[in-house]
């Protein structure tokens, strides 16, 4: 049977290539945007984690995307914190984001944020010093090519680039927080605090201490960053599924056309399997093996146009980061053929139920 | 020898019996009766052909004693097998077994090969079959071995009418039905399907239903019946056909 499916996809090439090139734009649509979304998940989980720190202090209603959060918090709360026995350290942190760039600027306490951070390694150049100095990452000096005493225009002011950091900590630009506050019009105000716990103690008893002295804030453990912000990250799940339900529908449409058209052109061919004592099941599995066919040449055709684009994002936008777990490779590809399998199955039972008679008189 | 009696032995059985056999077609409201009341026995062995005009049953005749369609009245037996008495998949199974098809357009799958369509039907009818015969050393003994791998629009009109032969015998059918296999083929070539036919018949004891219009193609038969209007008219014995045998 096997011989005969090859043979009927190799007799109609350009159907049957048409036909991958659609369930493989389904699979490129759920990986990508799969891959996008995840890339970003992962990418500011990380980054966030390698701020330093074992906690988190925000607003009872603030994101985890500190994007979407304001300045509120007084900074005179790290002292409450640092209060809290077994906390070493804290450092405050605003956060703005810049609209015309789209990304967000920390300003931070140069001090305290090295006393919780232990992972910005600066590539060249030194620490900002004053108010119109910004130190930044080593992909947004590549994406915008800037070097070491370059100027940068943020937020209407002009800025002396004064050293490039290793990517991966916090995000792509940095500069001193009271700076940042008076820019903001949020004078002594912060978005969040970063806390490192005193080496050897029980995070999780921090924890409970932290959350009984601090009922009223967010405090979240930056280990389950990124499990949290899966979690809570608004229509995260629900725009995945929708991307998954489009990709399975074009399958399932694509694969149900061309099935269709097929079945209709070789009537003829059904009625003279017929005519060989080929069952209904015989029929029925012949279709489905060639849609079978189909869907995983296209999904693999689609794990390479995925590839293909991964890399011509990470060109273009070295800044946008993209992940496709492993998980969701395989779902892809089991959502591709189970589309085109259902969409092969009203033209494979159709095709069994012929009347083997008229099949052998079809022209 | 052995062979020889093997044969004779399997003479001895009705491998097609029809009784009262009728067939209504209905188109719209209108009911065309195809066939009306058809009697025949068709013994193991036997070579018949079933001559007349366009339209007289003959076509609805072959469906019926394949297990294509379901007679509207009447009892159609194959190796002893009511057909009207079964399932559509038992029919099919019978059909798988007991029946191999030639059809006047060779009715070959254009995607395969001479071989691979000649071992589809092998596949299709399973691993029942004890003394396999492969489709190379049948495509051998019908003189077609250089066109193995041709696909069917690469041989002629006579090539794969031969091809066809061998795929509906391949599986050693208890009967072959032919539905006008000359019809479609130059004299030469219906010449040589008809001697393969024969041949078939003769030294391998095949069981034979042929329809054909052509006098001098049915003359090759060794029973005639001759059909009008939905019935058999005349039943004729051809009198010069050698049912022996010839020695191989």
């Amino acid at each position: 049977m096997f011989r005969l499916v090859l043979s009927n996809l190799s007799q109609r090439p350009t159907r049957t290539i048409v036909s991958m090139v659609a369930v493989s734009m389904g699979v490129l649509l759920i990986l990508i945007s799969v891959g996008l979304t995840y890339g970003q998940l992962t990418d500011t989980a990380q980054r966030t984690r390698r701020i330093g720190g074992d906690f988190m202090v925000q607003p009872s209603d603030a994101s985890l995307f500190f994007a979407f959060s304001a300045g509120t918090l007084p900074v005179g709360i790290a002292e409450v914190i640092e209060q809290v026995d077994g906390v070493e350290s804290v450092t405050p942190i605003l956060v703005k984001f810049i609209s015309e760039r789209f990304h967000v600027v920390f300003g931070v306490d140069k001090t305290t944020f090295q006393q919780v951070n232990d992972t910005l390694r600066l590539v060249n150049g030194r620490l900002f010093e004053g108010p119109d100095e910004v130190i930044i990452d080593t992909i947004y000096a590549k994406s915008h090519q800037l070097e070491t005493g370059d100027k940068l225009e943020l937020l209407g002011h002009e800025f002396t680039v004064t050293g490039v950091f290793e990517q991966g900590t916090a995000v792509r630009v940095l500069m001193d927080l009271e700076a940042l506050q008076v820019m903001n019009g949020t004078p002594e105000k912060a978005t969040v605090f970063f806390v490192r716990a005193k080496p050897g103690v029980d995070v999780e008893e921090v924890y409970g201490r932290l959350t009984d002295r601090m009922p009223h804030y967010k405090i979240t453990k930056t280990a389950e960053l990124q499990e949290i912000m899966a979690g809570t990250t608004p229509v995260f799940y629900e725009f995945l599924s929708a991307m998954v339900f489009i990709s399975v529908g074009i399958s399932f449409l694509i694969i149900l056309l061309a099935m269709y058209s097929t079945i209709t052109e070789r009537t003829r061919e059904i009625g003279i399997l017929k005519s060989l004592g080929a069952s209904r099941a015989y029929i029925v599995q012949l279709v489905l093996k060639e849609s079978v066919l189909i869907c995983s040449l296209g999904a693999g055709l689609g794990y390479l146009l995925t590839f293909g684009a991964i890399e011509l994002i990470l060109f273009t936008f070295p800044s946008v980061p993209v992940e496709v777990p492993n998980h969701w490779k395989a779902l892809a590809l089991l959502m591709a053929v189970g589309g085109g399998t259902l969409g092969a199955l009203y033209p494979a039972l159709k095709a069994a139920q012929l009347d083997p008679v008229k099949a052998l008189g079809y022209e | 020898m052995n062979r020889t009696i093997e044969i004779a032995k399997k003479r001895d059985h009705e491998v097609v019996v029809t009784r009262d056999l009728q067939m209504v077609y209905r188109v719209g409201k209108v009911e065309v009766p195809a066939l009306r009341g058809v009697d025949l026995t068709v013994r193991s062995g036997e070579f018949v052909a079933v001559m007349g005009p366009s339209g007289c049953g003959k076509s609805t005749l072959l469906h019926l004693l394949g297990g294509l369609q379901k007679a509207t009245a009447g009892e159609v037996f194959i190796d002893g097998v009511e057909l009207g008495g079964v399932s559509d998949a038992e029919r099919t199974e019978i059909r798988r077994k007991k029946i191999g098809f030639v059809f006047q357009r060779y009715n070959l799958l254009p995607s395969l090969s001479a071989e691979a369509n000649i071992d589809l039907a092998r596949r299709i009818h399973g691993n029942g079959y004890m003394e396999e015969t492969s489709a190379r050393e049948m495509l051998g003994l019908l003189g077609l071995e250089d066109k193995l791998h041709h696909k069917p629009y690469e041989l002629s009109g006579g090539e794969q009418q031969r091809v066809a032969i061998a795929r509906a015998v391949v599986n050693r059918p208890a009967i072959l039905l032919a539905d006008e296999p000359t019809g479609n083929l130059d004299t030469e070539n219906s010449r040589m399907v008809l001697q393969m036919m024969q041949d078939l018949n003769r030294r391998y004891g095949q069981t034979i239903v042929m329809i054909s219009h052509d006098s001098e193609a049915a003359a090759t038969a060794g029973r005639l019946l001759e059909m009008r209007d939905g019935r058999i008219l005349n039943r004729v014995d051809n009198l010069f056909y050698a049912v022996e045998p010839k020695r191989v």
